[in-house]
């Protein structure tokens, strides 16, 4: 258990899992409220425009129909970013087959600048936005973990399925472009 | 200004934001911050990315919970099983096919006249009309089962003789008797005619 912010003892999520499993489903909600923020915003971060909420509902309905090979070696929150994760490189796959068969009209254009004008409220979050719009989407991925969510470079390099060594060359890279790119601004 | 060369620091200032350090390291990275001009802008940078979060809609969390079916009921793996059978059908079936296709190729080459290389003559009938052969020495009988495979590269027109076997004439097919009789190479697999011969007799 560790202290809530309240003070009461908060149960650790195995401890809510195996209560989700003994039948319990306040667990799940629990467990769902705990981490879909964290799973939207990464979601935001990596470039995701539309869909997030589908994408978290998706990523939890995934995670809690595999979660007997959900083996606690890593925090069910780096596991979930994973699942997360795979699910978006499906979607933009199939997102790329279907523009290269379906003719773009100009009235997308619109309605994505649209979009997105909605979704950056504040200049400070528009000028985070375009410095992370300079990283690769590796990069990004990496830095976004290791800054917005604060995982450890063993747990990114689980998520983006590479190693410590790279997860750390990635931030260094990343760092450094977004700092000359806030800096220019 | 002068880039940082502590990389241990450097890497540790996302920690320091997110309050994942312990007491000693955190003490350890203020101060080196507080005189690192470097680690204070890279700090700053990190701040401002960090609490400028890209916009994330609010997610319904009972409307996620809601698609969550309860844990007896879901099934995990039902798509995988059926796949994994049916891959496995597959090649078992391919593996059966593969096999019945090879063994047929085998029966009809093996059939075939004009494959002579592995046609055997039987020994039976040389066996009752050749005379009883001496028995083997035990040095001929230790030496014999050595050089099995080299009259069959040394001498090929044996073999093509007893191949077109099925054409000879009776004077033919005495003759290819008594080269057998010469032909030590082919009983190698076969029981020893004289041997089968002498046990008959005394029964």
């Amino acid at each position: 258990m560790i202290p809530s912010p309240e003070g009461r003892p908060e149960e650790t999520d195995l401890e809510l899992i195996n209560r989700w499993r003994a039948g319990d489903g306040r667990a799940a909600t629990r467990l769902v409220g705990r981490h879909s923020q964290a799973l939207a915003r990464f979601a935001a971060s990596a470039g995701e425009r539309d869909g997030i909420e589908e994408l978290v509902q998706d990523t939890f309905v995934r995670a809690f129909a595999s979660l007997d090979s959900f083996r606690g070696e890593s925090t069910l929150r780096t596991w979930l970013f994973t699942i997360e994760r795979r699910l978006m490189l499906d979607r933009r796959r199939s997102e790329r087959r279907s523009r290269e068969t379906v003719p773009v009209e100009e009235s997308d254009h619109v309605s994505e600048y649209g979009a997105l004008d909605g979704l950056i409220a504040e200049e400070a979050q528009e000028r985070v936005r375009k410095s992370l719009d300079a990283l690769s989407p590796t990069q990004r991925e990496v830095f976004t973990l290791r800054v917005q969510q604060g995982l450890s470079y063993k747990e990114i390099a689980e998520v983006v399925g590479s190693t410590e060594g790279a997860a750390r060359v990635h931030y260094h890279n990343a760092i450094k472009t977004v700092k000359e790119f806030l800096k220019d601004e | 200004m002068n880039k940082c060369t502590d990389s241990d620091i450097q890497e540790m200032l996302p920690d320091l934001l997110h309050r994942a350090l312990s007491d000693s390291e955190r003490r350890r990275v203020e101060a080196h911050v507080a005189t690192c001009e470097s680690c204070r802008e890279d700090l700053d940078v990190l701040r401002t990315v960090k609490s400028a979060a890209v916009f994330a809609p609010t997610i319904d969390v009972n409307h996620v919970v809601r698609q969550i079916p309860p844990y007896h009921t879901i099934v995990p793996t039902t798509e995988r099983p059926t796949t994994t059978r049916m891959v496995s059908w597959l090649v078992a079936a391919s593996l059966a096919l593969v096999a019945l296709g090879g063994g047929s190729i085998l029966l009809q080459s093996n059939g075939s006249p004009a494959s002579g290389s592995r046609v055997t003559p039987q020994p039976p009938i040389a066996n009752a009309t050749a005379p009883e052969p001496t028995k083997p020495t035990q040095a001929e009988s230790v030496v014999a089962p050595g050089p099995i495979a080299q009259p069959v590269v040394a001498r090929p027109h044996a073999l093509a003789l007893a191949a077109e076997a099925d054409g000879l004439s009776d004077g033919g097919l005495v003759q290819l008797m008594n080269d057998m009789d010469d032909f030590d190479a082919l009983p190698g697999s076969e029981p020893d005619p004289v041997l089968s011969v002498d046990s008959g007799d005394s029964l």
